[in-house]
């Protein structure tokens, strides 16, 4: 076995994505999980162990908040480099890596000098290939500095999660108030969606940082994502570029984010959104 | 005796409040209010003696006129009413004996009467609205006095001339000579003519000592503010300094006005002239269109919290409310409509500087501007690199560190640059400069926010960081004139630059090409059927009195429909004192003068100015009135690209 | 309570990255510069920690000379000293940060008793940093905190995961990084400004070791190759967005 991958739940898209990457850099793949409840540096010290055992080329896993937690500290303990958020690999001596740089706005080569490759996988950069895996379990390891969370508190609020949502309405600067985001929050409950915003807007003080999208908010993945009164900066297309397709309504057509968008309506978004909400009654009510 | 005990109870109480007023000015902040004499002098003649800014409004102002000309003219009458009371065969020599001033004294005394009878219906049937908070019961007493002065001289003169004691020919005095038909000859009119003078003095006394408690201190204060108004560059504010001098420590820095002992002296004396007349509420665009802020009712809350004698209390809450300082768009309407040179923006920035400046406090949504404009030089945080973007196709001269120094910097300014409807402008302004062959460039992404919204805002320290760093490349570029297109630029450019070391010849634009057309180096083709409404800017207008360029290029490409609030009583777009990043209560401003300039029954919506542009566009989006609103300078190119007909948008 | 928070100079980037000739960095001509923004927020907490439970922030940075301006900007929010690792103009990988951090911190007379830092970089984003020191200085950590509280000795913090939030209880002295969210940082106010400028700041220039995950070159993402659709202008356009709406099944 040449590449280890960390898998928590096979089923998850981002683990399945990992495997195919991990499949691109060595065939020999195994998909191991780690039993027990988490605490990422007993399961850091677990891919740690499992890399004095079996000394894999690499140990792989997929780039969210848990896989880049876990490696790093895994990285921590082997005194390692780590690639987080890799999009490409290419072999050689030593190997050169392509990862993401903010929020995916920016790419970097880098060769990565390690004895073992580790490496997290970018969400989303990989197409899995649907190819079936065993997964061999494994139990922790423990270490010293290991802490596992004590208890978990429910999400608060009823409503669609922006993480979840099919449709996202986003408001930015453009809209101009708090009030002002009525006319979001009424086209994202007709789509059954979820309102999100941008940075300046909750640096405003109109909306909780929990709305926010963007690099240092939540990262979004909807089948639409619909962007009013949002210039197109890039820490914010780092949370949205995970849409299937983005309509972006700006007065100002030379704004940036028409560069990002599948759709496109230049105007007044306090005219455009509650037309488009008129309309979509008016379709539903013939 | 009993006189010289009067005067001596009368004038006690009046210097020992006078002591009091002139220490609340001297323990004041320090402020530059000097130089100028001429037109300091120039003041005191029209707006004082003159009664100009009174005057605005026809009607109160005679009112108003009639009993201070009237005071005037009376003043001697007091010593001759004293010298009486002393001996009622004595009279102030020569004066005293000439008929043409008994002449005057009766006409002044009829016409201060008529004076208090219109105040008198002004306030109890008309009843204003620019009243509301003031004090009327003081007013009525003022009036109750004034009258009973006015009235006891009639009557004192009417008894003495009954009694054969007038000194001067009693048919100079035809309305006192008409009044002694009600008095005879005898005892009964000797006790009369005694009571008559001792009225009129003791009311005059105690008036004398009533004065300095009351909003009639004015009537001293008043003059004393004319004369250290604002002469020259009124839309500068003044710096603050945020370096210790010798024998200063970081303690004793003034950071605007958080407290009764950090008002100027000027300040202090503004709260000390106010009258409670309400113009200033009256004209303010904020407290027209239902918002919290009077600019009477802050001086007044500074006054009072001055007489409390309190310097500890915040004077925000305490003497004013936070929102009323931020319902303020910094717009002048207050200080063009005062009578009594009161500077209410000065009050208000000052306050507000405090707020910003040392407690954080101030409108959340301000603060990504705030942020921005400090991080990456312009308020709405695009990268400046994009800055030039907008001359892309134009061929535009960009300044570049080592060029050699164009005829005119075109300061383009951060909306012109980044804004889609204000960009218009930038491009028209080029074309029209090209077209008439005027050498200039722009600086592109070296040129920095000016600060005004910073500034305006409260935030001097940020305002000056700027100012400071494009000072630095104005001078080091070799920039002598500057052609600005927005008045907001073109106020601090021209009037609060050279307070940080840049002294330059700013030109509006609208004066650049105005001056351009009366050459004949840009030649439009009028269309008469073009009807153009021109809404000045207030920074153009109050602040700088640029207000006949504009027009004549209004002129030269239609025909003008002014509104009825234009020039100086200009009403504000609403961008003002940072407002295009905050959010409005109640009623938008910019609605409200669409709504006027869409009464003119004009087309065309012209302004001088990107926040004009962008403030009365959105207006007229919300009302769906059918105004074009646009820059004159593309009203100029249009009329010289499409003879014809403009285009139609 | 002692914290020592970390932060990172980034610029700011607005719409559209633009590279340097050699490609090795951001062309950063005409940029605006700032704290990360997760780091912000970690200097806002520990400022507001220390507000009530008494002690000191010491706010420290691995950066060129210019990241003064972003530690003088933290002292102005209430850091009281500042500590500044001058790095040359090459970049730092994250193990020769977590190396330059570690000597920086086991050099201090006081250790902390808390090392904030954020949860990553906005540039780098290697996510590493902070469990590297948290390992070399033999100290607990979590990551990705939108909530610290102390109870008997212990942090209390909150990390975001799906569906809500984890409970974590550290024993001090620990590391935890940070997320944007956890707090608003505040507007610094003048005197605290001016303060600022007169606060201790030590600066030193640690050698850079050879790079593990060595930078060859930053390359702008290949373009989506997108076609957007204008749909029209205005509230008439509003037909057209339904309509495709209702092609992607989202009506």
């Amino acid at each position: 076995m040449s590449v280890l991958v960390l898998v928590e739940d096979p089923a998850d898209e981002l683990a399945q994505q990992a495997l195919t990457f991990a499949r691109s850099v060595d065939g020999d793949v195994a998909a191991i999980s780690i039993s027990g409840d988490y605490a990422p540096a007993a399961w850091g010290q677990t891919l740690a162990d499992q890399v004095a055992a079996r000394a894999p080329q690499a140990v792989i896993a997929a780039g969210s908040e848990r896989g880049n937690e876990v490696l790093a500290h895994a990285a921590a303990i082997l005194d390692l480099p780590l690639s987080a958020n890799t999009i490409a690999f290419a072999a050689g001596s030593p190997p050169t890596v392509t990862r993401v740089r903010w929020g995916g706005s920016l790419l970097e080569q880098a060769l990565l000098h390690g004895s073992t490759l580790l490496m997290t996988v970018a969400p989303h950069a990989v197409a899995a290939d649907g190819v079936a895996v065993e997964l061999e379990v494994v139990s922790p390891s423990q270490h010293a500095l290991a802490v596992a969370p004590t208890k978990r508190v429910g999400a608060a609020s009823g409503g669609v999660s922006l993480e979840d949502a099919d449709v996202v309405v986003s408001g930015g600067r453009g809209v101009g108030s708090a009030d002002g985001f009525a006319i979001i929050e009424e086209l994202a409950e007709l789509l059954g969606g979820a309102v999100g915003c941008s940075r300046a807007v909750t640096s405003a003080g109109w909306r909780p940082h929990t709305d926010q999208v963007g690099q240092t908010g939540t990262k979004v993945a909807p089948d639409i994502y619909i962007a009013c009164g949002i210039s197109g900066a890039t820490q914010h297309m780092a949370g949205c570029k995970g849409a299937k397709k983005l309509l972006a309504i700006n007065e100002d057509g030379e704004a940036s984010i028409f560069a990002h968008a599948d759709y496109g309506v230049i105007g007044n978004l306090h005219e455009v959104v509650p037309a488009i909400a008129a309309e979509i009654r008016k379709a539903r009510a013939a | 005796m009993a006189l010289a005990a009067a005067l001596g109870a009368s004038g006690t109480l009046f210097a020992r409040r006078v002591t009091r007023l002139r220490a609340l000015v001297q323990s004041a902040k320090p402020t530059e209010r000097s130089g100028d004499v001429p037109v300091r002098v120039r003041n005191e003649v029209t707006i004082v003696l003159g009664q100009r800014k009174l005057l605005q409004r026809f009607v109160p102002g005679l009112m108003h006129a009639f009993i201070f000309w009237g005071f005037l003219v009376l003043a001697p009458t007091i010593l001759i009413a004293m010298i009486a009371i002393v001996d009622r065969h004595q009279t102030l020599p020569w004066l005293g004996h000439q008929g043409w001033y008994a002449l005057l004294v009766d006409i002044f005394c009829v016409l201060v009467l008529v004076g208090v009878v219109s105040a008198l219906y002004m306030r109890k049937v008309v009843r204003p609205k620019r009243f509301e908070g003031s004090h009327l019961g003081e007013a009525d007493l003022i009036l109750a006095l004034i009258a009973t002065v006015v009235i006891s001289l009639l009557l004192w003169h009417a008894s003495r001339i009954a009694l054969g004691y007038n000194e001067w020919p009693a048919s100079w005095s035809p309305v006192s000579h008409l009044l002694s038909h009600l008095f005879g000859h005898g005892s009964g009119t000797r006790v009369l003519e005694r009571v008559f003078v001792w009225i009129h003095v003791a009311t005059i006394l105690s008036f004398l000592a009533y004065l300095p408690y009351s909003k009639h201190l004015h009537i001293g204060a008043a003059a004393i503010n004319v004369w250290f108004g604002r002469t020259a560059a009124r839309g500068r504010l003044e710096p603050l300094r945020f370096e210790p001098e010798e024998g200063e420590s970081e303690e004793d820095l003034r950071f605007g006005a958080g407290t009764a002992a950090d008002l100027t002296w000027k300040q202090v004396l503004d709260t000390f002239s106010c009258t409670e007349c309400g113009r200033c509420q009256d004209v303010c665009p904020a407290n027209q269109t239902g918002k919290l802020l009077s600019p009477k009712l802050v001086i007044m809350g500074l006054r009072d919290q001055l007489f409390s004698g309190d310097r500890e209390a915040a004077l925000v809450p305490t003497a004013v409310p936070a929102e009323s300082i931020w319902d303020c768009v910094t717009c002048g309407a207050c200080i063009e409509a005062c009578p009594v040179s009161i500077e209410h923006v000065d009050h208000i920035v000052d306050l507000r500087r405090h707020l910003v400046m040392v407690e954080s406090s101030f409108p959340s949504e301000a603060e990504p501007m705030l942020r921005d404009i400090e991080r990456s030089s312009n308020p709405w945080g695009h990268p400046q690199g994009q800055r030039a973007d907008w001359a892309a196709e134009l061929d535009v001269r960009v300044l570049e560190p080592g060029d050699a120094p164009p005829e005119y910097l075109y300061w383009v300014g951060c909306a012109s640059s980044f804004d889609e409807r204000a960009r218009r402008t930038a491009e028209a302004t080029a074309k029209l400069l090209q077209a008439a062959g005027v050498e200039f460039a722009i600086l592109g992404p070296r040129e920095s926010c000016t600060g005004d919204p910073a500034r305006r805002m409260g935030n001097e320290y940020v305002f000056q960081a700027l100012a400071e760093q494009n000072v630095a490349t104005l001078n080091e570029a070799g920039v002598t004139k500057i052609i600005a297109n927005c008045p907001h630029c073109f106020n601090t450019l021209a009037n609060e630059y050279p307070d940080f070391g840049g002294s330059y010849e700013v030109v509006h634009h609208t004066e650049l090409l105005a001056k351009l057309v009366s050459e004949g180096r840009l030649q439009p083709a009028r269309d008469e059927k073009l009807m153009v409404t021109y809404h000045d800017s207030c920074y153009l207008a109050r602040h700088n009195d640029v207000l006949e360029a504009p027009r004549e290029l209004v002129g030269a490409v239609g025909t003008a429909l002014p509104m009825t609030r234009s020039g100086k009583q200009t009403f504000c777009c609403g961008a003002g004192g940072a407002h295009m990043w905050m959010e409005e209560r109640a009623n938008p401003i910019n609605v409200e003068r669409v709504r006027e300039a869409a009464e003119t029954g004009a087309d065309t919506l012209a302004v001088a100015c990107p926040f004009c542009t962008v403030m009365l566009d959105d207006g007229v989006q919300s009302t769906g009135d059918q105004l074009r609103v646009v820059d004159v300078a593309t009203l100029l190119v249009e009329a010289l690209e499409h003879p014809a007909a403009p285009s139609a948008d | 309570m002692h914290i020592c928070v970390c932060v990172k100079r980034v610029p700011l980037t607005g719409g559209k990255i633009t590279l340097t000739d050699d490609q090795r960095a951001l062309s950063t001509k005409h940029l605006g510069f700032t704290v990360s923004p997760h780091e912000e927020c970690g200097v806002e907490e520990a400022v507001q920690i220390v507000e009530r439970e008494g002690g000191s922030v010491t706010v420290l940075t691995l950066g060129p000379a210019e990241a003064e301006e972003q530690l003088r900007d933290m002292m102005a929010i209430g850091a009281d000293r500042a500590i500044h690792l001058v790095s040359g103009a090459e970049e730092w990988d994250p193990q020769a940060t977590a190396a330059a951090v570690v000597a920086a911190i086991g050099a201090e007379e006081q250790q902390p008793d808390l090392i904030l830092f954020g949860n990553e970089s906005a540039d780098a984003g290697n996510y590493q940093v902070a469990i590297r020191v948290a390992h070399a200085l033999g100290m607990p950590s979590v990551t990705g905190v939108k909530k610290i509280t102390f109870e008997s000795g212990r942090a209390v913090c909150e990390q975001e995961v799906a569906g809500g939030r984890d409970i974590y209880e550290l024993a001090l002295p620990a590391v935890v990084s940070v997320k944007e969210g956890i707090n608003l940082p505040r507007y610094p106010s003048v005197p605290g400004r001016l303060r600022a400028k007169r606060k201790p700041l030590e600066a030193s220039n640690p050698r850079r070791p050879a790079a593990q995950l060595e930078m060859v070159k930053l390359v702008l993402p290949p373009d989506s190759g997108k076609q957007m659709q204008v749909l029209g202008t205005g509230a008439e356009a509003a037909p057209a967005v339904v309509a495709v709406l209702s092609e992607l099944g989202v009506l």
